[in-house]
């Protein structure tokens, strides 16, 4: 066990005040990975309004962290509720709310960016083809819609992955480095994306080593 | 709470509880063991149909019959650990596997080895039994390649649990469809041919010994084998550490 | 900020079956070799052991159940393994809606791409091997029965072991014995029908196999991939 995955544990963030609703509320989160105790009494809640940007140094777990919380892996031990609920008794409603990118941003290679998009939007909020390519155009895809994503660049598939922010109504968003391959003017559109998303009560868990320029962050570090 | 005593509870329990056992297990298996081996192949009287080959038979219903048991124990202890994530479960479901490969080749070896003197071949397509624990084998040595394959550990104890379990259904299934397959192939199969056939009850006591000896031989494996898995996984508890001081 | 109206399950499962079609559509590749690959095997057969019609009768239904099978598990490799690296799995794990019927989804559009065209061809096949035309028609229903199976049996080994870098062999070594049992009943179905016997018994178990694997099967599959992604 290390010293810093203790701090972690009072690193408990807004403590300052909060009216926003308790979307989010992690319990006595404890992971261990190759008999390497990643994090344990890991407590914290994410309130509507808020982003919280989870940071440490590589191989600290903040991959893992959203992952768990995803339920995307099931190696821990705590609870998490979402609106006051346990997640795992109320699989489905969590999951009406929660969009998720990871580092696999998935982004068929082979598909175009609007056939992509028609298949996430069908999983989650069916949405019409003018609404799918105003995202695009809006995420400076304009042009490239019937291309296949391989013709794309990594930013840009990153960028098709971002329209589905707009696409979505899920309440929380859950980033893993949104950030890593996208340009000045792409982490420009992004910050203003989740404050938006933030503004209008959502809430985002966001992994980054970039300094996030949004109002209402929360930090919260890990090992 | 139950999460975290089935996890580090477990283990340790089970360490110290099978010390107490071990000795025991280990003497019962070794008398039963030598009474059946020294008996069963030297003394026992050839059966009249099948002359002395009938002694290799006590060796094989036995080795046979315990490697049934694998896969349901297999499928147990994979339950076990993909609902209760009990580790203890895994280190079975780990071992068990190449243990239960062993006993399924041996069972082939021994079935061959009867099956040239009974039957003039060294393989037989006619025998389900047979054919229906060669493709036994090969799904054990499926679950240890997977084993092998996966580096994770924790992943390879779920994926190889549910493979375990998918694999008993099926092995189940292969040995009926193989049985049909083979009543519809030959027919005529004389049953005098069939591994189990001779009579006398010398026989079936040197085989009823033979079979409590094997099962015995299994649970001594499987639990030294555990007992290693034990050390190693939780090397860095300090009961272990505390064990290693004292030794 | 709505109320999210989810999708309904039904347009889900519709949306996935539509593009996995369209992946297939676009790599045409993974569909077209597992089906060259089968046409090649069985037609090695003669060559390998005997040209005459007689003998080839004999192995006929034997021949094109095992190139079928080993042509399925070639095929199955590309189930999940693009979704698997470009994360479009984490998104169907994540998904609101059962996991089973996404599977599901999944499972039916490659057996219709995949698996289908190998069972259309095989009466010609048969021609070839000259297997006995009253059992055409129960190679073809045998066939149409057992694939899917094939599929929804190898849909678990591929989940299984979808995260794993090089796992050709490996699949095979957990799907081929798995797999015996529908071959015995499927070519025990053949066979009956060029004794001019009823298939009928066999063909119903197939479809008892058939059940119990589209019951099961999908869940299974879906435990693994939780596993795999992890």
């Amino acid at each position: 066990m290390s010293a810093a995955a203790i701090e972690s544990a009072h690193n408990v963030p807004n403590a300052d005040s909060s009216d926003g609703e308790v979307l989010l509320d992690i319990r006595d989160l404890f992971c261990e990975r190759d008999d390497r105790i990643l994090f344990q009494h890991l407590n914290f809640k994410l309130r509507a309004g808020e982003v919280l940007q989870v940071h440490g140094s590589n191989g600290s777990g903040k991959t893992t962290l959203l992952r768990i919380i995803c339920g995307l892996n099931d190696s821990y031990q705590g609870a998490i509720y979402w609106q006051g609920t346990e997640v795992v008794e109320h699989l489905e409603d969590f999951y009406s709310a929660l969009l998720y990118i990871g580092h696999r941003v998935g982004v068929s290679k082979v598909l175009t960016p609007v056939e992509n998009l028609r298949w996430s939007c069908s999983l989650q909020r069916q949405r019409d083809d003018a609404a799918i390519y105003s995202a695009l155009a809006t995420v400076d895809l304009r042009g490239f819609e019937e291309s296949q994503c391989f013709t794309l660049s990594a930013g840009q598939q990153q960028r098709v992955s971002l329209a589905r922010l707009l696409l979505s109504d899920a309440r929380l968003w859950i980033l893993d480095e949104p950030f890593a391959t996208l340009d000045a003017s792409g982490v420009e559109q992004l910050e203003g994306l989740l404050s938006k998303h933030a503004n209008s009560g959502g809430a985002v868990l966001v992994t980054t080593h970039h300094q996030l320029r949004v109002p209402k962050l929360q930090r919260l570090s890990l090992g | 709470m139950w999460l975290w005593f089935a996890k580090l509870g477990s283990p340790k329990w089970f360490y110290e509880l099978s010390s107490k056992w071990l000795p025991w297990l280990v003497g019962a298996m070794a008398i039963l063991l030598s009474v059946g081996v020294i008996w069963g192949l030297l003394f026992l009287p050839p059966d009249y149909q099948q002359g002395y080959s009938s002694r290799i038979l006590i060796v094989h219903v036995a080795v046979a019959g315990t490697s049934l048991a694998f896969f349901p124990l297999m499928a147990v202890a994979g339950t076990i650990t993909l609902v209760w994530r009990m580790k203890l479960a895994d280190m079975v479901a780990k071992n068990a596997a190449p243990l239960g490969a062993w006993f399924s080749f041996i069972t082939l070896a021994t079935g061959s080895i009867w099956g040239s003197v009974s039957w003039g071949t060294w393989w037989e397509w006619t025998d389900s039994r047979l054919v229906s624990m060669l493709f036994q084998f090969f799904l054990l040595l499926g679950v240890i390649s997977l084993r092998s394959a996966l580096e994770d550990s924790d992943k390879a104890a779920k994926a190889c649990a549910l493979l375990s379990i998918v694999g008993c259904i099926n092995v189940v299934i292969i040995k009926y469809s193989v049985e049909w397959w083979n009543t519809l192939h030959q027919p005529s199969s004389p049953v005098s041919l069939s591994p189990d056939s001779p009579n006398g009850p010398e026989f079936w006591i040197a085989t009823g010994i033979m079979i409590l000896a094997v099962y015995l031989f299994l649970a001594v494996s499987l639990i030294l084998a555990t007992r290693n898995e034990i050390l190693v996984r939780e090397r860095q508890a300090q009961w272990v550490q505390d064990l290693v001081r004292q030794e | 900020m709505n109320p999210t109206p989810a999708t309904s399950t039904s347009a889900a499962f519709l949306a996935t079956l539509r593009r996995d079609f369209l992946i297939a559509y676009k790599r045409k590749h993974d569909v077209v070799n597992p089906f060259m690959f089968f046409v090649i095997v069985v037609s090695l057969f003669p060559v390998g052991i005997s040209p005459d019609p007689v003998k080839l009768a004999e192995i006929a239904a034997g021949v094109i159940w095992i190139a079928v099978l080993l042509a399925s598990m070639l095929s199955m490799d590309s189930l999940y393994r693009a979704d698997f690296e470009d994360g479009s799995l984490e998104q169907l794990l994540l998904s609101p809606h059962p996991l089973y019927f996404m599977v599901l989804a999944k499972n039916i559009s490659h057996w219709l791409v995949s698996g289908l065209p190998v069972v259309l061809i095989s009466p010609i096949l048969a021609y070839m091997l000259n297997l006995p035309a009253a059992a055409y028609f129960t190679l073809l229903l045998s066939l149409l029965i057992g694939t899917p199976i094939l599929s929804l049996l190898g849909s678990i080994a591929v989940a299984l072991t979808v995260g794993l870098g090089s796992r050709g062999l490996i699949l095979a070594v957990i799907t081929l014995p798995m797999s015996v049992p529908v071959l015995i009943f499927g070519t025990l179905a053949v066979q009956a029908s060029v004794n001019t016997m009823s298939p009928a018994g066999y063909l119903a178990l197939m479809l008892a196999m058939l059940a119990a694997a589209i019951s099961l099967g999908p869940l299974a599959s879906a435990a693994a991939l939780r596993i795999s992604v992890d």
